[in-house]
């Protein structure tokens, strides 16, 4: 039995989301104002949107689906006759059905239900990314008897209800549309392709049967012919299970990280070129630069793509003790930050390390030590140090500090940059994605990892159930089977789909029962 | 049952010079009948019990016992609303037994092999007991069919009973008595139970063709009775019950039955033998060919060896009473020629030179589908007509017993013009069977499980009382000295736990006081009596010698309170579940909706499920099989939304 307030609450939340991210292009709007029919009355609509983004590509799709989607195939692609092969793509001009106007010269392409993305008849239309062309083909959509423009989500909604997706897979589409990002994309994908429904599927399947061994011997084992070691089995299923799901959890929310954006924080000293390090990475003056020591008071973010990882980068104030009010909060604020971020970069002004190696070693601990009071050997990987205004220095002691202070230990690795000239940028860069690949980790490779905070919730509640299971196995199997159920219940809310009467099914299939 | 025939003697004088008022009519006298006509006349409703044969009201056809895991709490529900069927066992039980005792008292199985004639006694002498309640013999050749009330929903009304006696509800309890026929090797004959003929042709085109209610069919079984001195014991094992019998009733201390006077069982298995005579006569056994739905987990034994060949099976010699000179041989149900069966049993080493006192027999009946029925066991479609027991496609007696006496007391509300009341899944067995049944509907007969049970830790049979007496005596099927023996326990459980809460002992003097159980060093430095029950070592009764005068008062409730405390952290875990589930129970669908034509996205799948089962509330419907999530959120919106406006036409839906 599923919980269904739970399960309205969550897809609520994907729909919300998806609807956020979308940020609701405005040609979609336009194409809401002109449909007579109110959004989501019936199945019998047929539902139409832009599926691309926002129009800068090259080329946008559109898409149909819905019992008219043939109909405007017909009307709109001049294909009065018949109608083209399923699932192959036709060059035609598409015109509006009632000027008979030709608004521009696109693929069509033709899915017949129920081998659709929907499971109902489904067109698609790929035209010219240009906002006039698109605009035209939607508003001549809307204009056709039956149709109206597609709310938030509701392609997927419609998939769902067909019984073409499941809970996860959903989500990992809602992702897709709004993937940001290449590596986004991918593990978009990879969600929605099945990976992760069948690793979760799998260890459904090993539970249900888990309980059903276990419920067949708490009814029928005092009277029936329950072999002997059933629950022995169980014991190790159990184990087995919980220490997989637990090193699944340990992934330290790559998934996530990937799904929402690696947090990195650029932290030091006052005057260290903090916000130069910020503007040279988004290419533009996000930040105010100056000479000024305390130019930066708040926190300024911005979002990049970096190698293909989402990065949310935030520019702090420099640390210092001060007696300005405003610039003590924003030292504050520049801590809380670094105490969340995944990645702190520590930038250095290079003009004031001494030559010596140790010495400048030992200045750069200290830095590290403000920044990071609690930085340990364990965490190193947490950070990097920039050395800034390398064009300043003399080529010599460029090259001296560059070439020993990666050899120093216990320092984590050093980038030397010029945030003026963008001399060392590239090997900076270059650093800074192989750190980011290690956080997110690597969507196309290993185990599937988790994608969402909502799936970790319920996974660290299915270990917890599952000890529950060990810890009363002996003194009341009712109380441990207990486990077994809230475990089982915990997995359904991932993949939303549970049935009480499979228990049953399991029993009867698994042991002769003849009470 | 002289009583009986004197007071069929009455009504059939009566009834033929005029019509017969009652408020309710319960037609068959097994074990839904009776707790029907019991708890309807308990319910003050006048009430008249119609069955085939007097001597037979309260007869066990099948098994003689009673209770298991799963059945036992059952018993233990329908005992705590007044029922019969305890303390008729707590009468009739010649051996006790809890089963699963090592497995955690929400799954203890409280069970008895019974006394036929002394269970039939109990239940007929009850039976007289009862005011306003009448019995009388005689075949229900139809049911009185009329115009429905305008007001209420369903097609057809039902009046009353071809014997010229009308009522306001009739309830059917005919068993497997519908249409039903007995299959033995090659030969078929119609009836309900071996010496018994099958209820009317009449009834049963009523239900189908005028009331046009959706019937299906399924078959049972019962083994060959064995002559017990023909009996080999010593090539089987002895089962001794428990040396202390503990009673099914809450009303009751102890049984009839003496400890020492108690009968064994036996326990021996199936031989390849066995198996071999099975295949050999296959082409003599018409119930087995046939491709009806026997339930899954009490198949005959030529089902058993078809399933899962090359296995020995358990075979269970059960006494059928203290001065019976039968057994029966629990595992051995069979439909073969007679001289088979008899090849067959003398298979078994303690068998070898067994007869046969009746041979076993297959039974085929109509059911009708249960999703036709609301809560309450009212048909939906028709007014004034309840069903329970075999005839919504259950099996076994505590089963019937539990739909029988919800049916009985709904029958009477009715009667009385007061509103259906149901049980809640989470608060009972009973509302498990209910809800399974009308929400889900079967496929074979269907059986109590625990593991049916989302709350199973909850709803234990020790606290069954609790649960359910205060509503049942609200409700007036509850006796008021049955109510105020489970308000003085409740009260004294109370007292208890506050007692025990407010307790405190620091762990080095646990350590000292309490030497045998070891207090973990993790834990606080201070215990409550609450969290020293909840260690396996401590009884009440240890921890009562150290706090003698704040604790002895509450000796009698020793076992009780230690499995409350056991349970009371997981208990209250679950109640926000609970909580939630009631809410979903309590969004009513209106049940003229139409599905087809609900402004709501729904598949046409999802219509048609809906449109054809008709849950009565939300909670229904997201246990109902092809309901997917986003349906049942859709519908969730719909009613959300319908009963924020007070309409439930024209609503555009709210959108997620």
């Amino acid at each position: 039995m599923l919980p269904l307030l739970c399960i309205c609450r969550e897809i609520r939340k994907i729909a919300v989301h998806t609807h956020r991210k979308s940020g609701l292009p405005a040609l979609y709007q336009l194409a809401s104002t002109f449909s007579g029919a109110p959004a989501g009355l019936a199945d019998a609509d047929t539902i139409f949107a832009l599926s691309s983004g926002h129009g800068k590509c090259g080329v946008a799709v559109v898409r149909i689906s819905g019992p008219a989607s043939s109909m405007a195939l017909r009307c709109m692609a001049g294909l009065r006759r018949h109608l083209p092969s399923p699932r192959t793509a036709l060059l035609r001009s598409i015109t509006d059905p009632s000027s008979k106007e030709i608004l521009d010269r696109g693929l069509v392409l033709w899915f017949p239900g129920p081998h659709s993305f929907t499971g109902e008849d489904s067109v698609e239309f790929h035209i010219h990314g240009g906002p006039a062309v698109i605009t035209a083909v939607l508003q001549a959509l809307g204009s056709m008897p039956g149709m109206r423009p597609a709310e938030a989500g509701e392609f997927t909604r419609r998939a769902f209800q067909a019984g073409k997706l499941g809970l996860t897979e959903v989500e990992g589409l809602g992702d897709l549309i709004h993937a940001e990002t290449e590596a986004q994309r991918r593990q978009a994908l990879r969600q929605m392709s099945g990976d992760l429904q069948r690793l979760y599927q799998d260890w459904s399947h090993r539970l249900k049967r888990c309980l059903a061994h276990v419920e067949a011997f708490i009814d029928f084992s005092e009277d029936e012919l329950i072999e002997d070691g059933v629950l022995e089995r169980v014991d190790s299923s159990v184990v087995s299970l919980q220490a997989e799901i637990e090193r699944h959890l340990k992934d330290e929310r790559r998934g996530e990280r990937l799904r929402s954006g690696v947090h990195v924080v650029i932290a030091g000293a006052t005057n260290a070129g903090k916000s130069s390090l910020l503007n040279t990475l988004c290419q533009r003056p996000a930040a105010i630069v100056s000479s000024i020591a305390g130019t930066t008071r708040d926190v300024v973010e911005t979002v990049l793509d970096i190698g293909g990882f989402p990065v949310l980068l935030s520019d702090t104030a420099g640390l210092r003790d001060s007696t300005d009010l405003i610039e003590q909060e924003g030292v504050r604020r520049a801590r809380e930050r670094v105490q969340q971020a995944d990645l702190t970069l520590v930038v250095v002004d290079s003009v004031l390390l001494p030559c010596e190696v140790q010495k400048a070693a030992d200045i750069l601990q200290e830095n590290l030590t403000s920044v990071l009071p609690d930085l340990k050997q364990t965490n190193k990987d947490r950070c990097l140090l920039v050395l800034n205004k390398t064009d300043l220095l003399p080529e010599a002691h460029r090259r001296e500090l560059e070439r020993e202070l990666n050899e120093v230990s216990g320092l984590p690795p050093v980038c030397l940059l010029s945030c003026q000239t963008h001399e060392g940028l590239q090997d900076f860069l270059s650093v800074f994605h192989s750190r980011l690949k290690i956080l997110c980790g690597d969507p196309l490779s290993g185990a599937p990892t988790l994608t969402q905070a909502r799936h970790r919730a319920h996974l660290q509640q299915c270990v917890v159930a599952l000890a529950q299971y060990q810890k009363l196995r002996d003194t009341d199997l009712a109380l441990a089977a207990d486990g077994v159920r809230l475990a089982l219940t915990s997995l359904g809310r991932i993949t939303g789909k549970l049935g009480a009467e499979e228990i049953l099914d399991i029993i009867f299939k698994d042991f002769c029962i003849g009470k | 049952s002289n009583w009986l025939r004197q007071r069929l003697c009455f009504r059939s004088h009566a009834h033929w010079n005029a019509a017969q008022r009652y408020d309710v009519i319960v037609v068959g006298g097994g074990h839904a009948g009776t707790e029907a006509a019991a708890a309807a006349a308990r319910m003050g409703a006048e009430t008249l019990l119609v069955t085939q044969k007097i001597q037979t009201i309260g007869a066990l056809s099948c098994n003689p016992s009673l209770g298991g895991v799963g059945k036992g709490h059952l018993v233990r529900e329908v005992d705590a609303l007044d029922g019969l069927c305890g303390r008729a066992g707590d009468w009739a039980g010649i051996h006790f037994s809890i089963l699963n005792r090592r497995k955690g008292p929400a799954v203890w199985g409280p069970r008895a092999q019974l006394d036929r004639q002394r269970y039939r006694e109990f239940i007929q002498g009850e039976l007289l007991s009862i005011k306003r309640l009448t019995v009388l013999e005689g075949s229900v050749e139809d049911l009185l069919v009329t115009e429905p009330n305008p007001d209420e929903p369903g097609s057809h009304r039902v009046t009353g009973i071809c014997l010229g006696m009308l009522a306001s509800s009739v309830v059917l309890t005919t068993g497997t008595f519908l249409s039903g026929s007995l299959f033995v090797g090659q030969t078929t004959s119609p009836g309900g139970r071996i010496g018994d003929a099958p209820s009317s042709a009449g009834l049963s085109r009523t239900l189908k063709e005028t009331l046009g209610l959706r019937v299906g069919r399924l078959r049972t079984g019962t083994p060959p009775r064995i002559v017990k001195e023909s009996v080999d014991f010593s090539l089987a094992n002895v089962h001794l019950p428990d040396r202390h019998p503990t009673p099914f009733s809450f009303m009751n201390t102890h049984t009839r039955c003496k400890p020492e006077e108690q009968l064994p069982c036996h326990l021996t298995y199936t031989t390849p033998g066995v198996e071999r005579v099975v295949q050999e006569s296959l082409h003599l056994n018409c119930h087995i060919q046939q491709d009806t739905k026997g339930p899954r987990y009490c198949p005959s034994i030529e089902s058993r060896v078809l399933r899962f060949p090359g296995r020995r099976h358990l075979v269970w010699l059960e006494p059928e009473g203290l001065t019976s000179d039968l057994l029966y041989p629990q595992g051995l149900s069979m439909t073969m020629p007679p001289e088979v069966q008899l090849r067959l049993i003398r298979e078994i080493p303690a068998l070898r030179r067994a007869e046969i006192h009746a041979p076993g027999y297959g039974v085929q009946y109509d059911f009708v589908c249960p999703t036709q029925l609301s809560s309450a066991l009212q048909v939906k479609s028709t007014q004034g007509l309840f069903l329970a027991g075999q005839i919504n496609g259950t099996t076994g007696y505590e089963e019937a017993a539990a739909q029988g006496l919800w049916a009985g007391v709904n029958a009477a509300r009715q009667a009385h013009s007061m509103p259906p009341v149901s049980l809640s899944r989470t608060e009972s067995y009973i509302g498990v069977l209910i809800d399974d049944l009308v929400s889900r509907g079967v496929t074979e007969p269907y059986r109590m499980f625990t593991s049916r049970a989302e709350f199973r830790t909850t709803l234990r049979p020790d606290n069954a009382d609790l649960r359910l007496t205060p509503k049942g005596y609200e409700l007036g099927c509850v006796s008021s000295s049955r109510y105020q023996e489970a308000t003085r326990v409740q009260n004294s459980l109370q007292e208890a736990m506050t007692a025990l809460q407010a307790l405190t002992l620091s762990t080095n003097s646990c350590r000292e006081k309490l030497p045998d159980i070891r207090v973990s060093e993790t834990k606080s430095t201070v215990l409550t009596g609450m969290e020293l029950l909840q260690y396996k070592e401590l009884s009440f009764e240890m921890l009562a010698s150290v706090f003698p005068e704040r604790l002895s008062p509450y000796l009698e409730f020793s076992q009780r309170l230690k499995i409350e405390a056991v349970y009371k952290p997981h208990c209250d875990i679950n109640k926000k579940e609970i909580e939630r589930i009631q809410r979903e129970e309590n969004m009513f669908l209106p049940p003229d909706i139409d599905y087809f034509s609900l402004p709501v996205s729904l598949s046409n799948e999802a219509r048609e499920i809906l449109d054809r089962v008709r849950p009565t509330t939300l909670g229904a419907a997201t246990r109902l099989e092809g309901i997917t999530p986003a349906a049942v959120v859709n519908l969730y919106n719909y009613v959300h939304f319908a009963k924020k406006k007070g309409t439930a036409s024209k609503k555009k839906k709210k959108t997620f």
